[in-house]
């Protein structure tokens, strides 16, 4: 009978244990650290076209290396991205590991078919889907960019996404870009105010898309289950609306330090 | 048939930074009839503050239970293909009971101690049942002439390799949602949370328990599979045994710094029959992966 019956012995060190060893077979299987997927819900119609979609893609190439940075320690951060105009589409067939991808650039063209992206979102996380890695050890995180209203019925796909539970217990930020994308409309995706920002400006747009993804992905992979104030445990409800709560604080104070003299904005300079 | 096996618990990484006991257990039984490879897995949340000795007692109550069904081997081996689901369920029954038992006779050996109670208030401490405080899970896995079966409560993995070389999962992995509630020993109906499997039209070269620790050091459910086969083609190998220590010392440390369990029943001369068609899979699995890996990688635009 054992538990814990293999202390290591004497003159062996957890070093020794923990070296790679090249001829033995089991040594050769990768080791998976706790992992966290990042879906980027992103519009791409037709509004989107030409500098807002042109500094997107430079954005999201400068970011992949900032969120490596955030995943290095013990956590494998994934990437997901869903982009919706008059189709909806992935970038790549699966969540791929931060470390392996590579940002493929957009185009944008046609309608904006948010409800859709959001039905798609909804059928894709689940464990017989996006969530099947058996390294998957946090709520994902939900990451929707547009600059204006759905042309389709978007309340039906946030009704089908908000029956989803890994929904309901993931991190859900939004970024409206320029005058007419819709605060109202983003804050039901995200359920609170806080998770929303704007960017009206290319600056703003760069700044904003790092502040929500980094601090999303930092957050997101956190392991919390005590309560700082009682030292009690806490549910997984109370994490996850601890979680959401620290993400709204967080973007709000580092979007209040953000300064944009002399930037353009998009809907008087693109 | 002859029979071998091993069972190794590791403490998680993060059990050893807090100072925590390890929260697994394991073991295996060889006789001239059957082999049995069990693992368990404490919860090690706050009421259940003895699950170390809760997967303990999970253990021997599975060995001592199936031990005493093959009190008559030639009885049983005969009614079990016949009427497996009944008896696998009565199987079940009996290792709640005696899990009970064990459980309860610890505690009245143990009252609880101040120190045990000191993190609840009293109202908190009299709403958790005295089971709770043992809370684990279980999966065993038992290779008898002509049959294999297995019996499962809560999460973690039970793999099999049969004649084909093909690594498979006859019960499914329950899904660590986060919503989810674990299933325990230490349920009031328990013995309606096991799941179980029964086959006997397929030969098992090796059979595999396993907490869920090794499950999540994982990425994808085909690299596990694939850890399986690999395995299986080292059974007779002398140094097998310190590698899979290393190996899920490894995972522990680098994966989910949970605790990890393995335990592994073998057919010694199927084993070394069936070796070469081992390492075709294994070659066949890498290609496979490779593909999976390519295909990944090509974006859509």
């Amino acid at each position: 009978m054992n538990n814990n019956n293999n202390e290591v012995k004497e003159n062996t060190t957890v070093d020794d244990l923990l070296d790679f060893d090249d001829d033995d077979p089991l040594g050769a299987t990768a080791v998976s650290k706790k992992s966290l997927v990042i879906f980027f819900l992103i519009d791409t119609s037709g509004s989107m076209k030409g500098k807002k979609m042109g500094q997107l893609n430079t954005v999201m190439e400068e970011l992949i290396p900032e969120i490596r940075r955030v995943g290095e320690a013990d956590t494998d951060v994934k990437v997901a991205v869903l982009t919706f105009d008059t189709d909806v589409k992935w970038m790549y067939s699966a969540p791929i590991s931060i470390e392996e991808f590579e940002w493929a650039r957009l185009g944008a063209q046609g309608v904006t078919s948010m409800g859709a992206a959001f039905t798609e979102l909804a059928a894709r996380m689940s464990r017989n889907s996006f969530l099947n890695s058996p390294s998957l050890s946090f709520a994902p995180v939900m990451f929707l960019m547009t600059d204006g209203y759905p042309s389709d019925d978007y309340k039906a796909g946030l009704k089908a996404l908000q029956a989803n539970s890994w929904y309901k217990f993931g991190l859900k930020a939004a970024l409206g870009i320029g005058d007419e994308a819709n605060d109202d409309m983003l804050e039901e995706f995200t359920g609170s105010k806080d998770t929303v920002v704007h960017a009206y400006t290319g600056g703003q747009l760069a700044a904003m898309i790092k502040i929500i993804a980094v601090t999303a992905s930092q957050i997101g992979s956190k392991s919390m289950t005590l309560s700082d104030e009682t030292n009690e445990e806490l549910s997984d409800e109370d994490v996850y609306a601890a979680k959401q709560k620290m993400l709204g604080q967080q973007i709000q104070e580092l979007v209040g330090d953000q300064t944009d003299a002399g930037d353009v904005p998009y809907d008087t300079g693109w | 048939m002859s029979f071998n096996g091993f069972s190794h618990s590791v403490m998680g990484a993060s059990h050893v930074a807090k100072g925590i006991v390890c929260q697994d257990s394991s073991a295996h039984k060889i006789t001239d009839r059957y082999a049995i490879a069990v693992v368990a897995d404490g919860h090690g949340s706050k009421k259940h503050f003895r699950s170390n000795i809760g997967s303990q007692c999970a253990v021997e109550a599975t060995i001592e239970t199936i031990d005493r069904f093959y009190e008559d081997p030639d009885a049983f081996e005969e009614n079990l293909p016949k009427n497996h689901k009944m008896i696998i369920r009565n199987i079940e029954r009996q290792i709640i009971a005696a899990w009970n038992t064990k459980v309860m006779k610890h505690l009245e050996e143990n009252p609880v101690t101040a120190v045990e109670k000191k993190p609840f208030t009293q109202e908190e401490f009299e709403a958790i049942n005295p089971e709770s405080y043992y809370g684990t899970t279980l999966i065993a896995a038992v290779a008898g002439r002509g049959f294999t079966f297995g019996v499962q409560i809560g999460d973690g993995s039970f793999v099999a390799i049969f004649e084909d070389g093909e690594a498979v999962m006859p019960m499914e992995y329950e899904e660590a949602n986060p919503a989810n509630i674990t299933s325990s020993m230490c349920n009031a109906n328990a013995a309606s949370m096991f799941e179980s499997f029964y086959i006997d039209d397929k030969r098992p070269i090796a059979l595999f328990s396993s907490t869920d620790g090794l499950y999540t050091s994982f990425g994808s459910e085909y690299d596990f599979r694939d850890y399986h086969v690999i395995l299986a083609s080292q059974v007779n190998s002398p140094s097998l045994e310190a590698s899979v220590v290393k190996n899920i010392t490894k995972r522990s440390h680098f994966g989910t710094e949970d605790d990890i369990s393995l335990a592994c029943v073998y057919d010694v001369e199927f084993a070394q029959e069936k070796v070469d068609l081992l390492k075709e899979m294994i070659e066949r699995n890498k290609k496979l992966a490779a593909e999976r890996k390519a295909r990944l990688h090509t974006a859509n635009f």
